[in-house]
């Protein structure tokens, strides 16, 4: 086998990833297409990549005649807000458990990877119950505050903290800076690229995210992308197939995960082995 | 703030950097966790607090109803635990063989465009499983991509969102075996519906997944390969090992803690479908894509069945600890020994 | 390891503390639910104060007008009552109302249907109202549907029936007249048979006992009567047997298989030549695809006569309403005979009091044939738990053209039985 020319694996490996990766890209490219067909085109033509006769009727429907750029506005506040909110608050917690000495510092440990195995989706029913006794159901603090702190965020940045030299910030504390300053203005930014790696998730699973926004609002005001393209998809608010309004819908919430991946693309492809490891 | 005080005493300040995290995460996940036990073992309406004087303790009826119960709501049950299964058994093993291929192909140091693949193969799992989910239902409509790429090869695609005929009873048939009637039940199932399949419609949501997973699980394979790359691989070259058996000997050995975290975090995801069936079926055709974490939502948020609801939860999270322990105790064993040589190998 | 456990239970008994402490500080968000079956539980004669809070409305809106209808109504109430009020379209109207019920602050007034019914009347969400309108007013056999233990809960605000809609374009074009309308099971066989064409069915349903029922009550059968169940009579397997030789032979095929959400779809489409469907498939036809001509005609009769399936909605009432009084002259000027004559005008229903029967007729003499339904119209069984089983038959249904019709009938039996206790 190892006696086979060189060349020959190679042009068949290509040739398989290529095909491959068509099959991985060619969806996307499909669903942006659809979007500027019109109905009957997008049934009877699926696979064209160019629309016959093109329309942006579609775009014009979510965006004239529906709640579309409403559900944009709150999935974008949710998730810039989470996003900030975790990457602060982890950090935080993933020094202190790193570096700081504190009586009940292994409980908090135990506990942190306690909940880490707890699986999301069993807790719609209980996580509703809870918001609403908090009286934060229906509010944009109740689709907020539960998401703020992510336990493997923690552990992310916990790994990160352990893993860099103590020395520079003893030095610091030596010269008298207090706990919070030397966290803030020293380790922190040495932080950079954990940091990131927890802005892309956090980014990326708050904006999303689902179910966690079915259990906690109710009015049409607080809906978010995902739970409105999901109602779009699953008929409740239309009549018919729609497939070019529901792709276009889809594309749309697409783009700033796209952007996100696309800006940090390297970073992504390089770290996110560590994230998920911790 | 906190003034040095030796570097062993940062008792204030260690518990005021986790306190947000612990309120959030207590708030968030060990109450409701605590209240949901109370539920499910509560006639709670859903009306009012579950904790009201009117609510009653009813033990464990919830949960016999759902296990023995021998009616609709054990079926159903049962019905969902026969499908999440098959969507298990098929998901697993595929994404995780898929994503090791992947990022073996896209690690060769001869392959030019790397990062073209790797970004091809990881975008699906970026976006969200709402979007994903609408643009399977065109691709698998009636009318959709998939059945017109399938009528180019003379086949007639199935109306897959629609068709609820599980795969091994079609196979089954085609070899003229009868449906079987009777027999015992399994969670109000008949032995013939367990051998069922996913249904065509699940299937469709299992390509989905393996589409959408694979890119996550192969950047976790890369990023071992690549801690493992240089000596390893360069020394079974100079032995003159060919390519399947150089993957074979020395690449899975190597990935070996790698592939127990995917498989562990396959499991964990598998067992949690719920955005897919909430976009796209809803738990039919002929509830054949109803998921236990779906039936859950179902009866407590559609149908005021908010003791059951909380009782799948709860049987939901025991079967994902169970799976979790049984394939950490696994991999466990079978690592101690692989690392050890490998860590001399590559120290070497 | 063990000291950690220790330390562990000890986190954890922190916050069962917590959690309890919550609850009791949480708790006085919420009512207790009301101990018997006294309106509010307060016990005050009428229960109905009016107080100077907002109304919400929440209703499951089939599309734009008709939501637009009921906003400028409600506006309009709450001009001249001058108590605020927002109508709320529904994304997902039982899990909103099941969410809003155990938050203790659901809409005021809302859609009910009679499938949710039963299980709100069940556990007190409920505020009965029926002794505080006129309930003669409306058709008896809507009144029955929100009735439980003799107490009428909420005023029906509109209903329909399911009648056969035809295309007329290819009702012509397959050589059919007037005189050709179907009135038996034979002649629907006929004209289903000459309509299929290549690229055409001759009827199109959606797979679901709220269709395909019709066809078992022409048989005369009903899925529960008088209470018993009945689902595997031998009326309804000869209905449903009847409807599966069709499937069969090809003239009739399901929505799914046709590629389409439901039989307005279908229909409109121009996929299937006749559909089942109640008057709401005006609206959607008017709306979505009007280039396609079609007549309303009454269902065959079967082998018992006729018969067909009604559906109706009411206007719920919360009991943990905080203005009560209020809602109910809001749900008093909603069912209103003229009000229930502009909804008919807006998203083409029929309204639920007698009293605009002749004039609706008039109005719209097309579709005649809706109304004519009520007359032998059965309602579908509803009541807590009857649900979920009509959910499974539904399930089951979308195998029907290959299913076993005695046995999948028995399985439903064993399920109604159950059920109904």
């Amino acid at each position: 086998m190892r006696k086979r020319p060189v060349g020959f694996t190679l042009v068949a490996v290509y040739v398989l990833l290529i095909v491959l990766a068509v099959i991985y890209i060619f969806p996307f490219l499909v669903q942006v297409a659809t979007s500027f067909k019109t109905e009957p085109e997008a049934a009877s033509n699926p696979l064209a990549l160019i629309p016959t006769t093109w329309t942006t009727a579609a775009y014009k429907t979510l965006f004239a005649n529906s709640d579309f750029p409403l559900w944009f506005r709150n999935s974008f506040i949710v998730t810039v807000v989470v996003t900030l909110g975790r990457v602060f608050f982890n950090s935080l917690a993933g020094y202190a458990l790193a570096r700081l000495q504190f009586r009940g510092r292994g409980v908090v440990n135990a506990l942190v990877i306690a909940v880490m195995a707890v699986p999301g989706v069993v807790l719609l029913i209980p996580k509703f119950l809870v918001i609403n006794q908090l009286g934060i159901y229906d509010s944009f603090a109740g689709m907020i505050i539960p998401l703020l702190a992510d336990a493997a965020g923690v552990f992310i940045m916990k790994n990160f903290f352990e893993s860099i030299p103590a020395s520079v910030e003893e030095q610091a504390r030596i010269d008298g800076a207090g706990t919070f300053r030397t966290f803030w203005s020293i380790v922190l930014p040495m932080a950079t690229p954990a940091l990131m790696t927890l802005v892309i998730l956090s980014f990326q699973g708050s904006w999303n995210e689902l179910n966690h926004f079915i259990v906690s609002t109710q009015s049409p005001s607080l809906t978010t992308l995902t739970k409105g393209v999901a109602q779009l998809a699953s008929g409740q608010l239309s009549q018919g197939t729609q497939y070019p309004l529901k792709l276009a819908a889809a594309a749309l919430m697409t783009v700033p995960v796209a952007i996100v991946f696309f800006i940090f693309q390297r970073r992504i492809m390089n770290t996110t082995s560590g994230a998920v490891k911790g | 703030m906190f003034k040095r005080s030796g570097i062993r005493n940062d008792t204030t300040a260690g518990w005021l950097f986790v306190s947000p995290v612990l309120v959030i995460l207590g708030l968030f996940l060990f109450i409701p966790v605590i209240m949901a036990a109370w539920v499910s073992v509560s006639d709670w309406s859903g009306r009012g607090s579950p904790f009201s004087a009117g609510v009653n303790f009813i033990g464990a009826k919830n949960f016999s109803d759902l296990l023995v119960g021998q009616g609709l709501t054990q079926q159903d049950f049962g019905t969902a635990m026969r499908n999440n299964v098959y969507y298990v058994l098929l998901v697993v093993p595929l994404q995780t063989a898929l994503s090791l291929w992947l990022a073996v192909m896209v690690n060769q140091a001869a392959l030019k465009g790397k990062g073209f693949f790797r970004t091809a193969f990881y975008f699906p799992s970026v976006t969200s499983s709402v979007a994903i989910t609408v643009l399977w239902l065109f691709l698998f409509s009636a009318t959709g991509v998939v059945n017109k790429v399938l009528s180019y090869f003379s086949l007639n695609g199935p109306n897959w969102f629609q068709d609820p005929r599980g795969v091994l009873h079609i196979i089954l048939q085609s070899f003229g075996v009868q449906p079987a009637t009777g027999g015992a039940r399994i969670l109000g199932i008949s032995g013939w519906e367990w051998f069922a399949g996913p249904s065509v419609a699940m299937s469709a949501f299992i390509i989905m997944a393996i589409f959408t997973t694979s890119g996550t699980f192969m950047l976790l394979f890369l990023a071992a390969l690549q801690q493992l790359d240089g000596e390893v691989s360069e020394a079974a070259s100079m032995d003159g090992a060919g390519a399947w058996s150089k993957f074979w000997f020395v690449t899975l050995p190597m990935v070996r803690p790698t592939l127990f975290t995917v498989i562990t975090l396959g499991l964990i995801g598998t067992w949690q479908v719920f955005d897919q069936i909430y976009t796209g079926t809803q738990g039919g055709p002929s509830k054949t894509t109803l998921t236990p974490a779906y039936l859950s939502y179902q009866a407590a948020f559609q149908d005021q069945q908010w003791g059951q609801g909380s009782a799948i939860a709860f049987i939901l999270f025991a079967i994902i600890v169970v799976m979790t322990i049984i394939q950490r105790s696994v991999s466990r064993e079978r690592d101690v020994k692989p690392i050890k040589a490998a860590k001399k190998e590559v120290g070497s | 390891m063990t000291s950690i456990t220790r330390r562990h239970f000890l986190g954890f008994g922190g916050l069962a503390v917590a959690a309890v402490g919550l609850s009791a500080c949480g708790g006085s968000g919420f009512n207790e639910p009301a101990a018997t079956g006294s309106p509010d539980g307060s016990g005050s004669p009428t229960g109905f104060e009016t107080t100077e809070s907002k109304i919400t409305v929440l209703i499951g809106s089939s599309g734009a007008a008709e939501t637009k209808a009921v906003t400028d109504a409600v506006a309009a109430w709450s001009k001249d009552s001058g108590v605020q009020s927002q109508v709320l379209p529904a994304n997902n109207l039982d899990q909103q109302l099941s969410q809003g019920f155990a938050s203790g602050n659901p809409s005021d007034v809302f859609y009910l249907t009679t499938e949710a019914f039963g299980g709100y009347a069940a556990n007190n969400s409920l505020q009965p109202y029926g002794d505080q309108i006129d309930a003669a007013s409306f058709y008896e056999a809507l009144v029955a549907a929100f009735t439980v233990d003799d107490v009428f809960y909420a005023a029906p605000k509109d209903f329909s029936t399911l009648a056969l809609i035809i295309n007329k374009k290819s009702w012509a074009a397959a050589g059919l007249t007037d005189a050709d309308v179907p009135t038996t099971w034979e002649e629907f066989s006929t004209v289903a048979e000459k309509l299929t064409t290549a690229t055409q069915v001759g009827l199109g349903t959606s797979p679901e006992y709220q269709r395909l029922g019709v066809w078992m009550a022409q048989a005369g059968g009903e899925l529960v009567t008088d209470g018993k169940a009945t689902a595997n009579s031998q009326a309804c397997v000869d209905g449903l047997t009847h409807i599966q030789e069709l499937l069969k032979k090809g003239t009739v095929k399901l929505t799914t298989d046709l590629g389409a959400g439901w039989g307005g779809e279908a229909f409109g489409k121009e996929l299937c030549a006749m559909t089942i469907e109640g008057n709401w498939i005006i609206g959607a036809l008017q709306s979505d695809y009007p280039s396609v001509e079609y007549l309303v005609a009454e269902l065959p009769a079967g082998p018992s006569g006729q018969g067909t399936l009604q559906f109706t909605n009411a206007w719920g009432l919360a009991t943990d309403s905080k203005n009560k009084g209020a809602s109910l002259e809001l749900i008093k000027a909603l069912t209103a005979p003229e009000q229930q004559m502009a909804f008919a005008a807006a998203f083409g229903v029929m309204p639920s009091v007698k009293a605009t029967g002749e004039e609706w007729k008039a109005k719209y003499p097309e579709q005649a044939a809706f109304l004519a339904g009520a007359d032998y119209a059965k309602n579908p069984p509803a009541g807590k738990g009857i649900t979920a089983v009509i959910s499974d038959l539904n399930a089951k249904l979308e195998g029907i053209k290959t299913a076993d019709v005695k046995a999948l009938l028995d399985e439903v039996q064993t399920n109604l039985e159950a059920a109904l206790g």
